[in-house]
């Protein structure tokens, strides 16, 4: 694991992510989930990679794999507009608090998520909900679609810089969709 | 251990039980477990919900242990409590600066005017002392009372940090039992330690419209000599304030104050000035303004020596809580000190307060003449970025995800907006500055691009009044006042620090009431909308709907809580008097206030939020303080809503989960304000209550999230309860989620439904 780019989440413990140089992979472990679950942060509702909101890429994602969708923090308006109703509306420490229970229904009712996308959460919440995954959560996986490393996701993507990540994203997508 | 009867005399004795104000209730003086079973009632519903910061233990020599999932440290502790104990740890440490500061206060004050001093908070405020009364079963008279007070707290500190050493308690669940203990003590402490400076320095109390007074590092006369307090602690600074009027040259110098010093200059004497919050400490101290710097105690940096060097301030520490290895010059004359100062440059701590004041009124105009304050301009931050390379190494270590190293090289080409930005979103930690490879003075560029306007501040108020909550107590239980909200802790905000100023407004708008306090007053007083007015200027200091006020510094915070103890006394006559649990259970399932920490820092913060816990008022924090790993969240869904209608005395599944949580971080400031509208929400609002606070969060939630709340079916108990303006469309929206009219009860109450010696006919009055 390479260290994370904010030194505000550097690990202290034993088991961490896998860095995913490569979206190939990532995308196939992605493709053998059951009932994944897309969380939005609200970064999705800032960055634009070159003409493109990081929701669309979400969205994209969610789409082509049939994730369900967790709007947390504001994003549930930009969602909205962008034609998707999300599956759920929590605060990014709700949903993990109900990931937690490997007895819960899921934001669907069809029973409990077994693989969980991050993306545009802080970096530094985003960081602890996962400790909270990996500790109290072992039913599930999860993988982290920011541009830095997550230690306590099971997967995450390396540290980059914008051009690289959209292309990480298209490339993932593309992956998805083959 | 239970209570023996050499014990039961002795608190007998210490809250002189024959005075008969109010019958004695069933827990004077709660040792650490004597409510335990209250804190295990929250916890069935409000669990603890940890974000371990650290999947190690490193507390003793067996270690370091590995605790991830379900591994266990070699003295058998799992990795939920070892999160329970740091949640107490941080609770002994608030809570222990707040004893001690009330402990330094009393003493000095019982030093100065003997213990039989009375207490007198003005002829406004009878029930001076809530959390005493209710906590301890004590209605203090005099100072010797008060100390009556931090004795009781400092006893329990010790049984607190005895259970964290290793091998001891073990389960997450006592350990925040024993946190929740020590927030309640630690509103003990504050409100001892705000009485005791009230009345020993005779700050403005019984008086809602206190003076508005000067805000902001812009707000200061550097052509001045001028003196600034940074920390907690006033005593040193009146005794200052009183030797400068005495000398006849307080109007030609300036007395100003970082963080909770601050506060208490300005009450002490409204012509002090407040520079603003934590966030701003280095960046202020780093501009030089400041002749003469001096450190008390709490949230003062550690490098206050160096910073003050490296600005040429001289620096006089006065706790010795912070001495920063200076030399000690106490015993000394005030002469011979002022001459260390003045001639050989010397940085000293001194612990006498009177001889602190006395030396920094003679040192302040001589380390003043002949100095420069010249502020960085725009020219010369343009000339201090041009080593920039751009290698986001500051970036990297930024606590708030700045993007400092754009900013820099904005500013070497002459633009500075975007480093406007990041000073606005700044926590003011110093780490970018310590990792440029290129030794670039960040902080120091930053005075190129902040604001150098002046704003106002309420001074704080202390108490709020009796007379006051007669007038609210009816509609705030009734939910036609449709909340406080209490905006309190530090500053390191996620985004802008006007942030706090718009959430304030948004809920005195909507009239609300806002109390503020500490750091997070400050801040709020830094936007201006378009007249140029500030949130103080515009709304009224009134503790009713649609108020703004400040009640003061840090420690004044329990004003705030005590205020919703006093609607539970002043208005439904339930007696104060060791009667904890009533107390607590109406505050929650009757009183609408809720919590912001917006910018959740020191450890002060998380204690006063526990305590707060305890006490039935949900808190709601920034996305910084998920890393103090614990909150109490319920699952809305799942859990079990069932509470006893105290009349009838029947067990009613309500199905509604009002409040919702107990402690729960959001991300953004949208989400808080939607979140703070709802967790308004309580059990016991009238249908004209319910419409109003429904109103609120349908419209604030449709602003911010663009659609109906979905989980507006939760909290429409029948059709009485739907906003007029929303009828059709609540209605519409009903159906489609099958929703069904709720059980309707007339007094809630958690007691009732759990094993206590509390009778249900305590919380009917
Ligand atoms: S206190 Fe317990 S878990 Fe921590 S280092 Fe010691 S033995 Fe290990
Ligand atoms: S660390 Fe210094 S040199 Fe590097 S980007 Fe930041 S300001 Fe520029
Ligand atoms: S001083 Fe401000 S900009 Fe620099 S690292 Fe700290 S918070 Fe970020």
């Amino acid at each position: 694991m390479s260290l994370p780019y904010y030194h505000v989440n550097v690990f202290t413990g034993i088991k961490s992510c896998r860095v995913m140089e490569d979206p190939q992979p990532l995308a196939k472990v992605l493709k053998k989930a059951e009932r994944p679950l897309m969380v939005f942060g609200p970064k999705c509702n800032e960055v634009n990679l070159d003409g493109k909101l990081l929701m669309e890429y979400g969205v994209e994602i969610a789409k082509t794999l049939g994730a369900a969708v967790c709007a947390t923090a504001n994003t549930k308006k930009k969602l909205l507009e962008l034609g998707v109703t999300p599956d759920s509306t929590y605060d990014a420490v709700e949903i993990v608090n109900h990931l937690k229970d490997p007895n819960w229904k899921g934001v669907k009712k069809q029973g409990n998520h077994d693989f969980v996308l991050f993306l545009g959460v802080r970096p530094d919440l985003g960081n602890q909900g996962l400790s909270t995954l990996k500790h109290f959560a072992t039913h599930l996986k999860t993988v982290t679609l920011c541009k830095y490393v997550f230690p306590n996701a099971t997967f995450s993507l390396p540290n980059l810089k914008d051009d690289k990540w959209k292309e990480y994203l298209e490339n993932l997508i593309q992956g998805l969709k083959s | 251990m239970s209570k023996g009867a050499v014990k039961q005399k002795e608190i007998n004795k210490t809250i002189r039980a024959e005075d008969n104000w109010e019958p004695i209730g069933p827990t004077p003086m709660p040792e650490m477990s004597d409510l335990r079973r209250w804190d295990l009632r929250l916890m069935k519903t409000y669990k603890p919900f940890y974000a371990p910061f650290c999947d190690l233990c490193c507390f003793c020599t067996y270690g370091k242990c590995d605790l991830t999932e379900d591994k266990k440290g070699a003295c058998g502790i799992n990795i939920s409590g070892q999160q329970g104990r740091w949640g107490l740890i941080f609770s002994l440490m608030g809570c222990s600066a707040h004893g001690a500061h009330g402990r330094h206060l009393i003493d000095y004050l019982i030093e100065k005017y003997g213990e039989d001093y009375k207490i007198d908070l003005g002829g406004q405020v009878d029930v001076e002392a809530p959390h005493m009364r209710t906590v301890m079963g004590l209605k203090p008279e005099t100072l010797g009372d008060l100390r009556k007070g931090i004795e009781y707290v400092e006893r329990g500190i010790i049984h607190g940090v005895s259970a964290t050493h290793m091998g001891q308690e073990g389960s997450d669940i006592d350990f925040e039992s024993k946190s929740l203990h020590i927030g309640m003590l630690d509103h003990v402490a504050m409100e001892v330690a705000d009485i005791a400076q009230t009345i020993g320095f005779k700050f403005p109390t019984s008086k809602a419209e206190t003076a508005l007074s000067g805000l902001g590092w812009g707000a200061v006369d550097k052509t001045k000599p001028v003196v600034t307090c940074v920390g907690h602690n006033a005593a040193v600074a009146t005794v200052m304030i009183d030797h400068l009027m005495k000398a006849g040259i307080y109007d030609q110098v300036e007395v100003t104050g970082i963080c909770c010093t601050a506060h208490d200059n300005i009450r002490y004497s409204d012509k002090a000035k407040v520079i603003g919050p934590l966030s701003k400490q280095v960046f202020f101290l780093k501009t030089g303004i400041a002749d003469l710097v001096m450190s008390d105690e709490q949230c003062v940096r550690c490098d206050i020596p160096q910073l003050a060097k490296e600005s040429g301030s001289a620096l006089i520490a006065t706790s010795d809580k912070i001495s920063y290895g200076l030399d000690d010059v106490t015993h000394k004359e005030v002469d011979e000190i002022v001459r260390l100062i003045t001639q050989e440059g010397k940085q000293v701590l001194i612990r006498d307060v009177d001889k602190a004041g006395e030396v920094a009124a003679k040192v302040l105009p001589v380390v003043a003449k002949n100095r420069k304050k010249e502020l960085v301009t725009k020219e010369k931050a343009q000339e201090l970025a041009q080593a920039c390379k751009k290698c986001e190494l500051c970036d990297r270590v930024c606590p708030n995800f700045l993007n400092i190293s754009t900013a820099v090289s904005d500013v070497k080409e002459g633009k500075f907006d975007m480093m406007t930005s990041v000073f606005a979103r700044c926590v003011g930690c110093g780490k970018c500055e310590q990792e440029c490879s290129k030794d670039i003075p960040i902080i120091k560029i930053m005075q190129a691009a902040a604001s150098w306007d002046t704003y106002n501040i309420r001074v704080g108020r202390g108490p709020i009044q009796d007379v006051e909550i007669r007038k609210v107590g009816a509609p705030i239980v009734l939910g036609t006042i449709p909340g406080i909200i209490a905006i309190v802790g530090c500053s390191n905000y996620p985004e802008e620090i006007e942030e706090v100023a718009e959430i304030a407004e948004e809920f005195a708008k909507r009239k609300y009431i806002v109390v503020l306090s500490g750091c997070a007053a400050m801040a709020a007083g830094m936007k201006k909308d378009a007249e140029g007015k500030t949130i103080y200027d515009k709304y009224k200091p009134d503790f009713d709907a649609g108020g703004v006020l400040n009640v003061g510094s840090c420690v004044a915070n329990a004003h705030i809580t005590g205020a919703a103890m006093k609607v539970a006394n002043i208005f439904a006559k339930l007696p104060l008097r060791a009667n904890y649990e009533v107390i607590a259970d109406y505050i929650l399932n009757r009183v609408g206030a809720v919590g912001l920490v917006w910018g959740s820092y020191s450890q002060k913060a998380f204690a006063i939020g526990t305590g707060c816990n305890r006490l039935g008022i949900p808190v709601v924090l920034g996305p910084h303080s998920a890393k103090y790993r614990r909150l109490y969240l319920s699952r809305k869904e799942e859990d079990d809503w069932t509470v006893m209608d105290g009349r009838k005395k029947e067990l009613v599944n309500t199905e509604e989960p009002s409040p919702e949580h107990l402690m729960v971080v959001t991300e953004s400031k949208e989400r808080a304000i939607i979140t703070l509208a709802r967790l308004c929400i309580r059990k016991n609002d009238t249908a004209q209550g319910r419409q109003i606070k429904l109103n609120h969060y349908i419209s604030l939630y449709k602003q911010y999230m663009g659609s109906l709340p979905d989980d507006l079916q939760n909290f429409v108990r029948n059709d009485k309860d739907i906003p007029i303006v929303y009828k059709k469309e609540v209605s519409e929206y009903l159906k489609t989620v099958g929703w069904k009219p709720k059980p309707l009860l007339t007094l809630p109450t958690f007691i009732g439904t759990y094993e206590s010696n509390i009778p249900i006919d305590a919380v009917v009055k």
